[in-house]
């Protein structure tokens, strides 16, 4: 499977110029790959293949090194997502403080149906996260790079209004 | 302070003193309140000297594994003929633990003067503060806290450098060499060691890794000393200190509350966090994050909260994050959902980890869909003996802790699946 | 330092059995002195530690904890159990995790019979499964592109491939992708594990999930022969294995050497087709009357040394830089004082190096014997040699195609087949393959190495080394 369409680079003008100012923070180039990585992800919304390949070229890695990083980290999405990606945690703390319900409210509210899937207008994207890390503000849900606590069912529809 | 409550009387404040606070965020804010100083005097004396204090005030590692910190820098080579790195493992993933998250949040510069520290203690020349990819506010803040440092002259120009390297959604990376390899650019797999950190570690170069609650208590001792530090033990004089205690599940008041080492888990859950709320009451409680074996009421309502104690309890103190379930808590089901979080963190390394995890989850999934038999339990608990001692790191045996202290505590509630006395809680093809 | 320091040695204890190792030796190594294999899968001695699979959990007396033994260095009065109750315990367990997933489908699977899966779960395993009721992980099987299938359902995760791939070949082509119970052997989709030492990875996976398309279903492991071989593709003489199956080379693998440790490169792997050509001669022919006809040895072999006796003058000998020391040096002594010795040597330019192993590479000159051919006194000077044959007393051709040469009728002629340049020769005589005799060759670094015969000659070809001392003997005979 080939990616089709062409790749419009990301490592150009003001993102090379991040990279590099990264880059001099490490001994190695393999090491600004995590930062290299968000870069593209904050440009792109997601990981391509292609992504990856470029990301390969610049850092002297091979692409498919750079796949096998890209798919140990749940943060990066390797397929396309909603404008606005929500993760609600639902480990044991949180869950028996209700997370399930808050979940099921997100994915009612969005019209997402399932976790992972985009809703039809293409505004969110639910899924549950492991530990957000933030077990004593049970439930905490990150949309986007908001990190918003104490989430409750019926907090959803209002929280869902600030994002358009 | 138990923020985001008001400070107990029976807390020993230290750490968290500035918790709630948006001003002391601030570089201007931080010194105020005497932030700094200690970074000073640390850089005044000589980093052995500075080794010897941390040592000698009987600091512990406060990420869960509880290793003397002074005696951890001191594996560092003394003469030094490389690059030595820090790394600074802002990883908190834990479930059941909040505590760094709001050391960064209301102290950022807190961190940054431990770090500064403990650089000039092991003779680093750069630190890396690793932060999980999710902590979005404590990301924003630590970063303009960083460069108000360096601004301010604190960090750079011969001092050291400081950066923050971003997560990006792994539990693992928490784990010592799995954060090393993190900040690398490889996936975030555990080492094999030796070689330990100290010898080869991050870019095969002496490196230490401490936590970021040990980080930001160095700046303290450093200010007032070994033996005040040391005078804050109400057990075990091996367990020293403040410990933030992160409390959270069925709880009236959670959140996060700074005690003396060698204090009751009774006081923590009842007193300073309100007790169990709506009427119910304690079933079990897992008081060192997610990792270490449940311990049921009596055993909790025991348990005195230091190394020591918690391992005479049949536990560990861990992270500190003390997951509280009460009387309507399905173990069964929690201990599912805990197996779950470690089946999807497993790195895939090791086979009793990478297959274990998940054939964990299997099992309890069928018991809780009334499909399980009696052999299954028998089943789960040599599954996780063999998941225990056997890899290279220890997610597995952390899988397995929950699963063996919850048969032995509850296997009624097992049972009673399994009996079909209870209705199963989920479908089960 | 003036002499090299003494390797201290450290003394210890495994299953009962006292061996004295090199200090820092791994557990697993020092086993072997004891002559035990400890069961494992990631460990190989050619790649880096892993330390993953964890099948090579063993005891050592006071440990709390059991040790991998491919990570763990040999220790002073170190007493080791590798089939202590708890060791075997820890390997059920690995191998009982390592199928829960597995297809079982050994009918079917390349691998069987030479699988380290079915051999330790036959050795130590447990006899059927605790993992009943749910469903196994399946992931299709996946081109890899040049000659390797991926079978992810069968792949265990020892992560050979890969680190051979990162480390030994010094191209990452081949990742390990996402995480837990979900990971499996990746590749980029753009990508293709066409490097030209890849053919290893196949080699190096202690299971079915990495195959040779070229050698997919041709053959189970338990009907091939395996004889010792030199690979003929090059002149870096690297240790191979020739497979045979009912008289045919079906397959070619890797044997550990110095000269090339565990591996071998893609072309030297696929250069075994040319052994089981079906248009070899597999009669004596001599010439009478302008045809070649078959005849017995026993005449060609009279016919063939009345050529040689008595000659004055130049012999020219042209040698294919493919046939053995012993064939070369033969045909020296049989020329006697007039000997002229030449070869030409394919070259395709441009070395091709497996950067992780030191002096490893598919070299220019595409023929095993070039140095032993220039040690025995020929020269890479063929076209003169051609010239010379045009007056000299006897030309004697060993295995060269001669396409584009023709030669005077005094012409002795060895080969597996008959060139067109071959056609005039006074007597023709049918001799075996590398693959149908034994004998040495010099690799480009001296190094003279053995190989074996694999399969029988056709006809009545033989050895050359065997014809030519015959002849040389025969014509001294006369001599005499």
């Amino acid at each position: 499977m080939s990616t089709g369409t062409a790749h419009e680079p990301v490592f150009v003008g003001d993102v090379r110029k991040r990279l590099d100012e990264t880059l001099s923070r490490y001994p190695t180039k393999r090491a600004a790959l995590l930062p290299a990585l968000w870069m593209i992800q904050e440009a792109r919304g997601w990981i391509s293949d292609s992504a990856m390949a470029e990301v390969a070229e610049v850092l002297d890695l091979t692409p498919a090194y750079v796949k096998g990083v890209v798919t140990f980290y749940t943060m990066y999405h390797q397929h396309p997502v909603g404008r606005h990606f929500i993760q609600v945690c639902t480990t044991s703390p949180c869950n028996v403080c209700g997370a399930e319900k808050v979940v099921k409210a997100f994915l009612q509210h969005t019209k997402c149906g399932d976790l992972g899937a985009t809703s039809p207008d293409g505004r969110f994207t639910v899924i549950e996260v492991e530990c957000l890390g933030a077990c004593g503000f049970a439930t905490p849900v990150l949309i986007d790079d908001d990190f918003i606590e104490h989430v409750t069912p019926d907090k959803v529809p209002d929280l869902l209004a600030r994002y358009a | 302070m138990g923020f985001p409550h008001k400070p107990h009387p029976k807390e020993t404040v230290v750490l968290s003193e500035h918790f709630g606070r948006a001003e002391t965020r601030s570089l201007t804010g931080w010194k105020k309140v005497g932030g700094y100083q200690a970074l000073t005097k640390a850089r005044g004396m000589r980093p052995a000297d500075l080794v010897e204090l941390v040592k000698a005030s009987g600091l512990r590692g406060r990420g869960g594994a509880g290793f003397p910190t002074g005696m951890k820098w001191s594996f560092m080579p003394k003469e030094k003929t490389k690059p030595h790195y820090l790394c600074c493992n802002a990883d908190e993933s834990e479930p059941g633990t909040f505590k760094d998250r709001e050391i960064m949040r209301w102290t950022p510069h807190a961190l940054i003067e431990g770090c500064a520290i403990a650089m000039h203690g092991i003779q680093a020349d750069v630190c890396y503060i690793y932060i999980r990819g999710e902590f979005t506010d404590c990301l924003a803040i630590m970063e303009t806290a960083l460069t108000e440092a360096y601004a301010d002259g604190l960090l750079g120009q011969g001092k050291g450098e400081m950066y923050i390297h971003r997560g990006a959604g792994a539990y693992i990376c928490g784990e010592e060499t799995a954060l090393m390899n993190s900040i690398e650019g490889r996936r975030g797999n555990p080492r094999i060691k030796p070689p330990f950190p100290a010898a080869a570690g991050l870019f095969g170069l002496p490196t230490t890794i401490n936590n970021v609650e040990t980080l930001a208590a160095t700046l303290h001792i450093v200010n007032r000393g070994a033996e005040w530090y040391q005078a804050m033990c109400l057990s075990n004089p091996k367990s020293v200190g403040t410990k933030l205690l992160s409390v959270c599940g069925n709880i009236a008041k959670p959140g996060n509350y700074e005690v003396a080492l060698g204090f009751p888990l009774r006081d923590l859950l009842y007193d300073l966090a309100g007790g169990i709320p709506n009427g119910k009451t304690l079933k079990a409680c897992i008081p060192g994050g997610s990792s270490v074996p449940i311990l049921n009421r009596a055993e909790s309502e025991g348990c005195i909260l230091d190394y020591e104690g918690c391992v005479a309890a049949g536990t560990m103190l861990g992270s500190g994050g003390v997951i509280v379930l009460d009387d309507s808590a399905d173990m069964v089901y929690q201990i599912m959902r805990l197996a779950k979080f470690y089946a999807h963190e497993s790195c895939a390394q090791c086979t009793q980890c990478r297959e274990g995890t998940a054939w964990t989850v299997k099992i309890l999934e069928k018991i809780l869909g009334g499909k399980g038999a009696m052999t299954d339990l028998d089943l789960l608990l040599n599954l996780a003996d063999q998941m225990t001692g056997k890899t290279i790191c220890v997610l597995s045996d952390s899988c397995a802790a929950p699963v063996v202290s919850g048969i032995k505590k509850f296997r009624g509630e097992f049972e009673a699946y399994i009996t079909g006395k209870r209705q199963p809680a989920l479908a089960f093809a | 330092m003036t002499a090299p320091a003494a390797t201290a040695l450290v003394t210890l204890t495994i299953e009962g059995v006292p061996v004295s190792v090199p200090k820092g030796t791994l557990l697993i190594e020092a086993a072997k002195q004891a002559g035990i294999v400890v069961p494992h899968y990631c460990y190989h001695p050619g790649l880096p530690v892993a330390g993953v699979c964890r099948m090579c959990l063993v005891e050592v007396e006071g440990a709390p904890k059991l040790h991998i033994a491919c990570a763990t260095a040999v220790a002073e009065g170190q007493v080791v159990k590798i089939f202590s109750e708890q060791a075997l315990e820890s390997r059920k367990s690995v191998l009982e995790f390592l199928l829960i997933n597995h297809p079982l489908d050994c009918p079917i699977c390349d691998q069987a019979g030479e699988c380290e899966l079915q051999d330790y779960v036959f050795q130590e395993g447990r006899a059927n499964t605790r993992y009943s009721t749910y469903a196994k992980r399946f992931n299709p099987v996946e081109d890899f592109g040049g000659d390797v299938l991926y079978v992810p359902n069968r792949c265990i995760l020892c992560t050979r491939c890969v680190r051979f791939m990162d480390h030994v070949a010094d191209a990452s082509v081949l990742n390990v992708s996402e995480r837990g119970d979900r990971a499996f052997i990746g590749i980029h989709p753009d990508a293709e594990l066409d490097h030209p030492w890849a053919g290893n990875v196949v080699d190096l996976c202690p299971v079915g999930s990495l195959l040779s398309k070229d050698s997919l279903h041709k053959a189970r492991a338990w009907e091939l022969d395996k004889g010792p071989s030199i690979c003929t593709g090059c002149s870096q003489g690297c240790a191979i294995t020739l497979e045979t199956r009912a008289n045919t080379v079906v397959r070619i693998k890797p044997r550990s050497s110095e000269v090339n440790k565990y591996f071998i490169c893609d072309h030297g792997r696929f250069n075994y087709r040319w052994m089981n050509r079906g248009d070899r001669i597999e009669a004596p022919l001599v010439a009478d009357g302008g045809d070649l006809h078959a005849v017995d040895w026993d005449t060609a072999m009279e016919r063939a040394a009345g050529m040689l006796r008595g000659v004055k003058g130049p012999v020219v000998v042209l040698a294919s830089p493919s046939t053995s020391n012993e064939a070369l040096a033969a045909a020296k002594t049989l020329a006697g004082s007039g000997f002229i010795g030449a070869f030409r040597v394919p070259r395709v330019p441009g070395e091709v190096p497996l950067n992780g192993v030191p002096h490893l590479a598919l070299r220019e000159e595409r023929a095993p014997n070039v140095r032993g051919a220039t040690d025995l006194g020929y020269r890479e000077a063929f076209d003169e040699a051609v010239q010379q044959a045009q007056g000299a007393a006897c030309v004697i051709v060993l295995e060269d195609a001669l396409d584009g040469v023709t030669l005077p009728t005094r012409t002795l002629y060895l080969g597996t087949s008959l060139p067109t340049g071959a056609r005039n020769a006074q007597v023709v005589l049918p001799v075996a393959n590398v693959a149908e005799e034994d004998g040495t060759f010099t690799n480009r670094d001296g190094r003279r190495q053995a190989y074996a015969q694999a399969k029988a000659a056709p006809g009545m070809a033989r050895p050359a080394s065997w014809v030519l001392a015959a002849l040389a003997a025969g014509v001294a005979g006369a001599r005499a």
